[in-house]
């Protein structure tokens, strides 16, 4: 089976490509850093596999997702390598093509982006650059998809071709490190392949080719032979560190190639990206914009779009369609119990939470258009002051902007951060970004008891989780993980005007996650949570009151009466809720035994106060991570404490918050 | 003189990185900035934030004072 590996420059279209030439989607974006695993799929021709692979600016990893790609080439052998290249930045984007023609398998160069080096005046003889470089460039449009079907060919034809006289490139570094690399290949077991590429990356200060190397060679004589060369290297007359060194030899290789292939044919003026930037990273206009883009957000998914189509959709699955199940139940003859399981569990339950299917999505359309436009490295450079302050930098905040979604990708996201300490706080701050699954609990909240303020009161409740995870930042960063300089550095992609098509595709891949736990997830919570309602120690179909949920929740109500929610009905849900957040809606439709949400939002309208919704709606925002995104810290921190603690300190904040609400509510003659 | 000091959007030649953080220097480098390149400084965020550099059409934002560390000469 062949396999043809996805490398290239971070934001070059690898991933845009990748669903050009295979048959899956993957998520992309206009930001450095949206891939961030190995994504696996078949050749469109099915002549292969695809494999595509978080950019990467050298082979040399300084973040997370960086190495997922240094190790993959490491470890794997695949047929041949499809570099993506952005043409509009040949030059910066070759040396990292330079690394991958050493590394000894065929390559083929995508040319992306070529409509883009065009407006910008650059006339690139692809046929010469080619012979110059000795490799095979194929210019396409990843977005479009023009040059794909080319591309493929190409790819499949040079792993089939080459494959027994494949060799790898040999590039000139002078004869100080010529010298050096064939001292340390002759170290190297003979059969070890690409020994000089691991020689040069090793000199380039590339660390898990130095922990694979330290297997066959003398950990001692390795460190003694990079001091030794590096100290070579610094005595010739360019006087320069030995990375650094490489880098030039190659910077001169690249200068040659592009001499003659391209061409500046008109002089660079302002783009459109840099008035656009005029405006949104002014000095004093950056952080007003991006406020009253968030509120805008919020606007759009409440008041304008989202809630009334929810509260269509509500009169339709709730009049309707639970009117023709019911009769169509009735017409069949079901027993009472089924009729009960279905229409006042799963009904009420599932039903409860698809009806905010059109406020989630609006909410994913707006997150997408933040990716695809470009948008995302502006808000990171405007939050970074602000971040820097609690001992994180810019970066943090597109994990946070993503886990307003869902928390899941937000925290997998944090791996493009390079410093070690900053990842993990960001990685246990993260779950405190209120994720749509929580609107759907404040939906229903606001909609029964903040009428006239919706989208105010769910903003306040997103700032509130944003200004809770920066002082515990602040916390964190003093006492757990000192002693690591903080750094900053993000390319700005130039604007885009995001395709309807992508656009589109990717909120529905958000978004469908959410109807698919809906119809899984939930549907057997929804059956589980009915039946613990309807049986309890006196046996079935027992009253509500007398159910084991009620006991269950019983459990937790003292301890929530401080909040204001000391009921059982809130208890249960608590409970419940730590599976997702959403089925705290769920718990609650069956709780009440209302199934239309008019019905329950009466319901809870006899059972909180307006203060006691918003102290629970606080405790839900910040109470405890969901069972997904638990797992998910414990895959990304590998530790148990963290995950624990990520756990723990969320309960303790959310009750010592909810109880100053609530109680400094009373106080102010709140109700 | 460093490229703070320099006016915004005019054209230096960076002499010398030795004094920037070691981690940005190397995604500088990454990003086509290195010893020799022609930058400009473009434009800064308030409150002491962060500044976008140019770069052959390439836009990066660094902290100030990692711009302040970065020693230009201005182009003959």
């Amino acid at each position: 089976m062949l396999t043809v590996a996805l490398t290239g420059n971070p934001n070059t279209g690898k991933t845009s490509l990748f669903n050009m030439l295979t048959d899956s989607y993957e998520y992309v974006g206009n930001w450095a850093g949206v891939t961030i695993e190995k994504k696996v799929g078949t050749l469109k021709n099915k002549r292969g596999q695809l494999v595509d692979l978080p950019g990467i600016y050298s082979l040399s990893p300084l973040s997370r997702d960086e190495g997922v790609t240094t190790l993959y080439l490491l470890d794997e052998s695949p047929s041949s390598l499809l570099n993506v290249v952005d043409a509009s930045q040949l030059e910066r984007n070759l040396h990292l093509t330079i690394q991958l023609l050493e590394y000894g398998r065929p390559v083929v160069v995508a040319l992306n982006m070529i409509d883009v080096a065009e407006k910008r005046g650059l006339d690139i003889d692809v046929k010469k650059l080619s012979e110059q470089m000795g490799v095979p460039i194929m210019p396409v449009i990843a977005r479009s998809g023009f040059g794909c079907d080319t591309l493929m060919q190409a790819a499949v034809k040079s792993s089939i071709d080459d494959e027994s006289l494949v060799s790898p490139r040999h590039f000139d570094y002078g004869p100080v490190l010529e010298q050096a690399i064939s001292t340390l290949e002759a170290k190297l077991p003979v059969s070890m392949a690409s020994k000089r590429w691991l020689a040069l990356q090793l000199l380039e200060g590339n660390i898990p080719v130095l922990q694979k190397l330290r297997q066959h060679v003398d950990p001692v004589w390795l460190q003694a032979f990079y001091v030794e060369t590096e100290a070579l290297v610094q005595k010739l007359p360019e006087g320069k560190k030995l990375p650094d060194y490489i880098r030039d030899k190659r910077a001169g290789i690249i200068d040659r190639w592009l001499q003659s292939a391209v061409r500046e044919t008109k002089p660079l003026r302002t783009t459109l990206s840099e008035r656009i930037d005029a405006i949104v990273l002014n000095k004093y206009l950056g952080i007003p914009i991006f406020l009253a883009f968030m509120y805008f957000t919020f606007k759009l998914t409440f008041d304008w779009i989202g809630t009334p189509v929810s509260d269509r959709l509500d009169a339709l699955l709730n009049g309707v369609i639970r009117d023709g199940i019911a009769s169509f139940l009735n017409t069949v003859g079901a027993a009472s119990f089924l009729k009960a399981v279905i229409l006042d569990g799963i009904v009420a339950g599932v039903g409860g939470v698809l009806v905010f299917v059109p406020q989630i999505f609006m909410l994913f359309l707006i997150i997408s258009f933040i990716e695809d436009s470009g948008y995302m490295a502006r808000i990171a450079t405007v939050m970074d002051k602000l971040l820097e302050g609690v001992g994180l930098n810019g970066k943090a905040f597109i994990p946070m902007i993503i886990g307003f979604g869902c928390n899941v990708p937000g925290i997998m996201a944090a791996r493009t951060i390079e410093q070690p300490k900053e990842r993990l706080l960001t990685i246990l701050l993260t779950p405190l970004m209120s994720c749509s699954a929580r609107l759907s609990v404040y939906s229903l909240f606001v909609g029964t008891f903040f009428q006239s303020h919706q989208a105010l009161i769910v903003l306040s409740l997103y700032v509130l989780g944003v200004v809770v995870a920066l002082i515990l930042a602040k916390l964190f960063s003093y006492t757990l993980a000192k002693e690591e300089e903080s750094m900053f550095i993000v390319e700005m992609p130039p604007y885009r005007i995001p395709q309807w098509r992508t656009l589109s595709r990717s909120t529905w891949e958000k978004g469908k996650g959410f109807v698919r736990k809906a119809g899984t997830f939930i549907f057997g919570g929804s059956v589980v949570i009915w039946l613990m309602g309807y049986s309890g120690f006196h046996g079935w179909n027992v009253p509500m009151n007398e159910s084991f949920l009620q006991a269950i929740g019983s459990v937790l109500s003292p301890v929530m009466e401080p909040l204001g929610f000391g009921n059982w009905q809130a208890g249960a849900a608590l409970i419940t809720g730590f599976l997702a957040k959403e089925v705290v809606v769920s718990t609650m439709g069956i709780i009440y035994a209302a199934p239309t949400e008019a019905g329950l939002e009466g319901a809870i309208a006899h059972f909180f106060t307006p203060l006691q919704a918003y102290s629970f709606m606080v405790f839900i925002l910040l109470y405890v991570p969901c069972l997904a995104t638990v797992g998910v810290i414990r895959n990304e921190t590998k530790s148990a404490k963290w995950t624990w603690f990520s756990v723990g300190y969320a309960l303790v904040i959310a009750y010592v918050i909810s109880f100053i609400i609530y109680r400094g509510g009373l106080l102010l003659g709140f109700h | 003189m460093t490229l703070l000091e320099t006016h915004w959007g005019s054209k230096v030649k960076v002499t010398n990185l030795e004094s920037v953080q070691q981690l940005v220097r190397r995604r500088l480098g990454d990003l086509g900035v290195m010893e020799g390149s022609v930058i400009s400084l473009r434009k800064a965020m308030p409150f002491g934030g962060p500044c976008t550099i140019e770069v052959k059409g390439q836009w990066i934002a660094i902290r100030r004072k990692d711009a302040g560390h970065i020693v230009v000469e201005a182009l003959c």
